[in-house]
């Protein structure tokens, strides 16, 4: 197992090995406060014209 | 299909065994902690039975637990969908509100809308962080119904909240694009059909009258604006042209859109309920034409209920929606405020009164209502205690939405949502897309930027 404490993306489409990895498995967590809305609108961006 | 698999020792963790469709890879899950793994299927039964894999995820275990525990019980409210009018000017088939209200119903007066705002922003600052806004929605039937309580309340309330209007796009002229975009407001559209005949199957003026175009004009003027979005609901009106839809949508440069299943609440909408299956083809078919639109053009037009499964996914507690969790958000992330004054756990909740959980403006207000018998009959819905769905392997990263759904077509809250299988299928979709490589390319870019890697495990 490998810990990083760094921004990653797990996978891109340029980082697929030739060989595929016997395993993948990734988790990444954050802070979840502030968050929160139902399927109806998502409000994600910052708002610029 | 899923298969128990058992594990070495006897504090081994319940990993499940799912096939997800791919060449190369099965998955693993261990749904009490939003845990996966995809694991090449020739050496499934060895990774399983002990190894790093299984002694990796031991030491996160409990961290992963606490964490998805603290995700669906310890939320504090954040946003509120404002509902300050019961009219809409449309009599669309699967509406979730009742239609005489919509016809003939009330506006929130202006006085009544201000003093709810203000009362909720003093409930919001009492549980929310120094520093962070609460998210206000206005919300259907159609807010600009009752478009100068609705202006006037944002700018009285400006600093207080972050403001987003879900519309139906035909009362959006041009005064009223300026407002909503000088003041940063969130805007969002509802378009059923990349043509007018197959929108015009489920929304349609009360008279009659197609909206098709003026959605178009629409989304023409809000091209270029940062924080606008694009509902198609997916019915078995529009279903043969999903990908239609979202070439179109990406052709008009709309940032995000939502191509949700349509929330079978009210008989109207069991109608046009498409059978999972059919969902499931049309929907893929429609993602995989994101991805080769954003391969020829570069540019992205995000899926939001799909990239929120997928983020619910690659990092449980960044999930920016919260009906795909279990409890929902509803209730207990955010609520609803009727126009008659009532608080609900969720709009989708307005038309049945026995989910009122008071009067906002009465004693007691929010917290009496977060309290009520009516909301926790909502927020105590959780997947872990009723079958099917406490033996199904990704039922953390579903949550069997919806409860009201669950309750008025299905009979009750222990009774899973509309659309079962169809969210097997997209759990499976992104775990291909993950073991393909390709997860980042359906999710915003920086979507992880304030999340940490706290499990990365690939042998080689």
């Amino acid at each position: 197992m490998q810990q990083a404490k760094h921004k990653q993306h797990p996978q891109t489409a340029t980082t697929v090995p030739a060989v595929p990895a016997p395993v993948i498995a990734v988790r990444k967590s954050c802070n979840p406060d502030g968050i929160g809305l139902s399927h109806y609108v998502l409000m994600d961006k910052k708002a610029a014209k | 299909m899923t298969v128990a698999v058992s594990s070495r020792g006897d504090a081994a963790p319940p990993f499940i065994h799912m096939d997800i469709g791919h060449d190369v890879y099965a998955a693993v899950t261990d749904p009490n902690t939003a845990f996966w793994a995809l694991v090449d299927k020739t050496r499934i039964h060895e990774e399983i039975a002990g190894g790093s894999l299984l002694d990796g995820y031991r030491t996160k275990a409990d961290s992963f637990a606490r964490e998805l525990h603290a995700l669906r019980f310890e939320l504090k409210p954040s946003g509120v969908y404002l509902n300050p009018t019961e009219r809409c000017n449309l009599n669309c088939t699967y509406c979730y509100l009742p239609g005489e209200q919509r016809s003939g119903g009330s506006h929130m007066p202006a006085e009544i809308l201000n003093a709810s705002l203000g009362k909720l922003r003093d409930y919001f600052r009492s549980v929310m962080p120094e520093g962070r806004k609460p998210r206000a929605i206005f919300h259907g039937a159609e807010p600009l119904m009752n478009k100068e309580a609705v202006f006037s309340a944002i700018d009285a309330f400006s600093d207080d909240f972050v403001f987003g209007l879900q519309t139906n796009g035909t009362l959006l002229d041009d005064a009223a694009m300026e407002f909503l975009t000088s003041r940063n407001v969130s805007i969002g559209l509802s378009l059923d059909g990349p043509f007018a005949g197959i929108t015009d199957a489920t929304r349609q003026t009360w008279g009659g009258k197609s909206v098709h175009d003026k959605v178009l004009a629409a989304m023409e003027k809000l091209k270029g604006y940062g924080s606008w979005s694009v509902i198609t609901t997916c019915t078995t009106e529009n279903l043969p042209y999903l990908t239609r839809m979202v070439e179109l949508f990406h052709a008009s440069e709309v940032p995000t859109c939502m191509l949700n299943t349509v929330r079978c609440t009210l008989p109207g909408a069991r109608g046009v309920k498409p059978a999972d299956g059919d969902m499931s083809k049309a929907f893929f078919a429609a993602m995989d034409r994101t991805h080769e639109l954003y391969r020829e053009t570069g540019r992205k037009l995000m899926v939001a209920n799909f990239a929120n499964i997928l983020i619910g996914i690659l990092a449980p507690t960044a999930r920016r929606l919260m009906c795909d969790i279990s409890p929902c958000g509803g209730g207990r992330a955010f609520f609803a405020l009727a126009a008659d004054g009532g608080l609900y756990p969720c709009s989708e909740f307005i038309g049945l009164p026995r989910f009122n959980g008071g009067n906002l403006l009465a004693a007691g207000g929010v917290e009496a209502a977060l309290t009520s018998a009516a909301f926790q009959t909502v927020t105590t819905r959780d997947v872990d205690t009723f079958s099917p769905c406490g033996d199904c392997a990704i039922r953390h990263f579903c949550g069997s939405p919806c409860p009201a759904e669950a309750h008025e077509m299905n009979g009750g809250m222990e009774k899973t949502g509309a659309f079962c299988e169809f969210y097997k299928d997209q759990v499976n979709y992104a775990l291909r897309l993950i073991a393909d490589g390709k997860a980042n390319d359906y999710l915003w870019d920086g979507w992880d930027e304030e999340t940490e890697t706290v499990f990365n495990h690939a042998l080689n």
